[in-house]
């Protein structure tokens, strides 16, 4: 059974007099342990998707299941609690708490989960160590660096092992070393077993995912492995693209070639 | 896939940990913008102190009231033209009355049985002199022996007014502390000379010993006169009051019996009202509950004055920290805060304020109690039952003005919430 099933989902905002279609009938299920990128400009509609996906939104036609549970129809109440179990979120502008320190912000969710006081934290230092920041709890936020905020951030949405990791234009806020850095921790989480939905404008990073959907207009316009979606996308943005996507599928070639040596025709 | 859970264990986890957060939270708001804070819990203390030191002002007028009250002897009754503590309205159908006279006192005398003591009373304002000394606007009575138990009065000095006195009108007369401060400073008083009004002339036989003030002015400046020397001086169809010693507990009883005695001597008949009145110092009290009823209102009203104005104040510093934390309320929201967490965490942080504001208030309530026990003659203290209600109190505050707000965090759409800069 799918992780996620999208059944004929659309959202439209009413503007007064007119109505605006950001989703128009998106079909789609995600696996359990994939790793798929959503590609699309801006204005696309993915980031109407990926509020419906993360429940932070509801649509106004069709049906989500998440985990096999509906979740189109779900109360306030319960889609938060939806959000606590089953979505780690990573967002582009980190989105943590500035008040707190790492540790706290990590903590955070596992308060909404119910989990007691010393298993938090025993917990919250554990996916600390997963992204190497167990040196770097004390600090808030802006006593640490643009990737170990994001970092921190990661470590927040795996403490609560969630059935789907949620990030939004996770490189977006970062230089290219640095959202190397991360884009190659999500690819580490991916080899762990996390299902991740990686929402992005650029088709360099869509083509190092194994599967992207490209979404223009509020529908899904190509659905397939990561390079190829990126390729075509790319083509249409011009030469410089083309050149970074092929560049990107040659590092996950690359990558993918490192890890399964023994593998006949790698 | 079996869709996950939060189990009910989870969910008093849940909300003991969402509580302790955000009271961490609420610490940190405050801390971090401390002049605003502070600026806000000022208001409320002194909002909370305001009320306080009204209702402790009142308190201590009523007891002092009481207090004084008892001055004039709880099982003392006082026959008279008139009756005490009735309004305006009533004033015409009591002027017509006859005055107590002292045919009314000496039948008082004769047919009362259970009185421990009757004194007539009579009051005139004179000038009394000594040689070049005056002192103008003093309290002169014409009594008989029994005032000294009536009114609770104590010898200081000498003797005081007989019965013999009264009989034989003779010139004896015996003074109270202020006069004697005001004419003996450190001299023998007694057998000494002073002139009263334009006319009379008396001989200090004895003195009393200071009583206080009673009703915010001292009872002490008085003369007292046998009552024939005094009517004769001051004029004898002036009114008196009769004061009659009731043994304790039997006051009602001892009421009955002087308003039989007083319609037998006045000859009314059975379908006839009462031509006097029996006045108990309770009677007083009911005048002054009246005027402490206002002075109450005005209490309540400065209250709810103050609450209001404090609990502006909690609003706005809370509308400013909904408006700077949205961005928290987005993140909390997406990793799972409910409504209800989002709500109680903002609640919690106007409650905090109200309620620091309000334990500041309450000390500062008590450090003027405090100061008010030292300067003033009122005694000034503030029970426990004050503390209590001001902290319930002002948490009250803090949470009801503290709703609003709290209610459009919570209700923030959570990704409006996490979009806002």
């Amino acid at each position: 059974m799918a992780l996620i099933e999208l059944d004929h989902i659309g959202k439209a905002y009413d503007l007064g007099l007119t109505r605006v279609h950001a989703l128009r009938d998106i079909h789609l299920a995600i696996e359990p342990g994939e790793f798929v990128a959503i590609i699309g400009q801006s204005g696309s509609g993915k980031s109407t998707l990926m509020n419906i996906l993360g429940c932070l939104d509801v649509p106004t036609t069709g049906r989500y299941r998440l985990a096999g549970r509906d979740v189109s129809e779900l109360a306030d109440d319960e889609l938060a609690d939806v959000r606590n179990l089953e979505i780690g979120f990573v967002f582009q502008s980190f989105q943590l708490l500035p008040r707190a320190s790492a540790l706290e912000n990590v903590e955070l969710p596992l308060i909404y989960r119910g989990i007691p006081r010393k298993e938090r934290r025993e917990r919250a230092i554990e996916a600390l160590r997963r992204v190497q920041l167990d040196d770097r709890m004390k600090h808030k936020p802006t006593e640490l660096s643009g990737g170990q905020r994001q970092r921190v951030a990661i470590a927040r949405a795996l403490v609560t092992e969630p059935s789907l990791l949620l990030a939004d234009e996770p490189t977006g806020n970062l230089d290219s070393r640095t959202g190397e850095e991360i884009v190659g921790l999500f690819l580490d989480l991916h080899r762990k077993g996390n299902t991740i939905v990686l929402v992005t404008h650029e088709p360099k990073l869509a083509a190092r995912c194994p599967r992207a959907v490209r979404i223009v207009d509020g529908l899904v316009i190509a659905d397939g492995p990561g390079v190829e979606v990126a390729m075509a996308n790319a083509e249409a943005m011009g030469a410089e693209v083309v050149a970074q996507v092929l560049a990107a599928s040659a590092v996950a070639e690359a990558a993918a070639r490192a890890r399964a040596p023994e593998a006949p025709g790698s | 896939m079996k869709p996950r859970r939060i189990g009910g264990l989870g969910r008093v986890v849940r909300f003991a940990a969402e509580v302790g957060d955000a009271v961490v939270q609420a610490a940190r708001s405050l801390l971090a913008h401390r002049l605003r804070a502070a600026l806000t819990i000022a208001g409320v203390s002194v909002g909370i102190m305001a009320v306080i030191v009204i209702f402790m002002v009142e308190a201590g007028m009523t007891n002092s009231f009481a207090s004084q009250l008892n001055s004039l002897g709880p099982n003392t009754l006082y026959v008279h033209k008139w009756a005490w503590g009735v309004g305006g309205n009533d004033w015409w159908k009591l002027r017509n009355r006859p005055v107590v006279s002292q045919l009314d006192y000496r039948a008082v005398v004769a047919n009362a049985t259970l009185p421990l003591a009757v004194a007539p009373l009579a009051n005139a304002e004179a000038v009394v002199a000594r040689g070049e000394k005056e002192v103008a606007h003093v309290d002169v009575r014409g009594t008989a022996e029994a005032f000294l138990d009536a009114g609770g009065w104590q010898l200081r000095r000498g003797r005081f007014i007989s019965d013999l006195d009264h009989e034989l009108g003779s010139d004896a007369c015996v003074i109270g502390a202020d006069l004697e401060d005001a004419f003996f400073k450190g001299q023998e008083p007694l057998g000494q000379r002073l002139k009263v009004g334009p006319t009379a002339r008396c001989t200090v036989v004895g003195s009393l010993v200071r009583k206080g003030n009673a009703f915010g002015r001292s009872q002490d400046g008085l003369l007292v006169l046998p009552l024939s020397s005094f009517l004769r001086t001051f004029g004898a169809r002036r009114g008196l009051t009769i004061a009659v010693v009731a043994p304790a507990g039997k006051v009602m009883e001892t009421e009955d019996e002087i308003v039989a005695v007083m319609r037998a001597a006045r000859r009314l008949g059975p379908d006839q009202a009462d031509n006097f009145s029996v006045n108990r110092q309770d009677k007083i009290l009911q005048g002054f509950n009246q005027t402490m009823m206002v002075t109450n209102l005005v209490g309540i009203l400065v209250g709810v004055i103050t609450a209001i104005v404090a609990g502006i104040g909690i609003m706005n510093i809370l509308l400013v920290s909904v408006k700077e934390r949205t961005r928290e309320i987005g993140i909390r929201r997406a990793l799972g805060a409910r409504r209800a967490s989002i709500l109680m965490q903002f609640l919690c942080e106007a409650v905090m304020v109200a309620l620091v504001g309000g334990a500041l208030g309450v000390a500062l309530g008590a450090g003027a109690a405090a100061l008010i026990d030292l300067v003033s003659p009122m005694p000034a203290s503030i029970d426990p039952k004050v503390v209590l209600g001001g902290v319930l109190g002002s948490c009250l505050l803090g949470a009801v003005f503290g709703l609003w707000p709290a209610l459009s965090a919570a209700f923030l759409p959570p990704i409006d919430a996490l979009r806002h800069e």
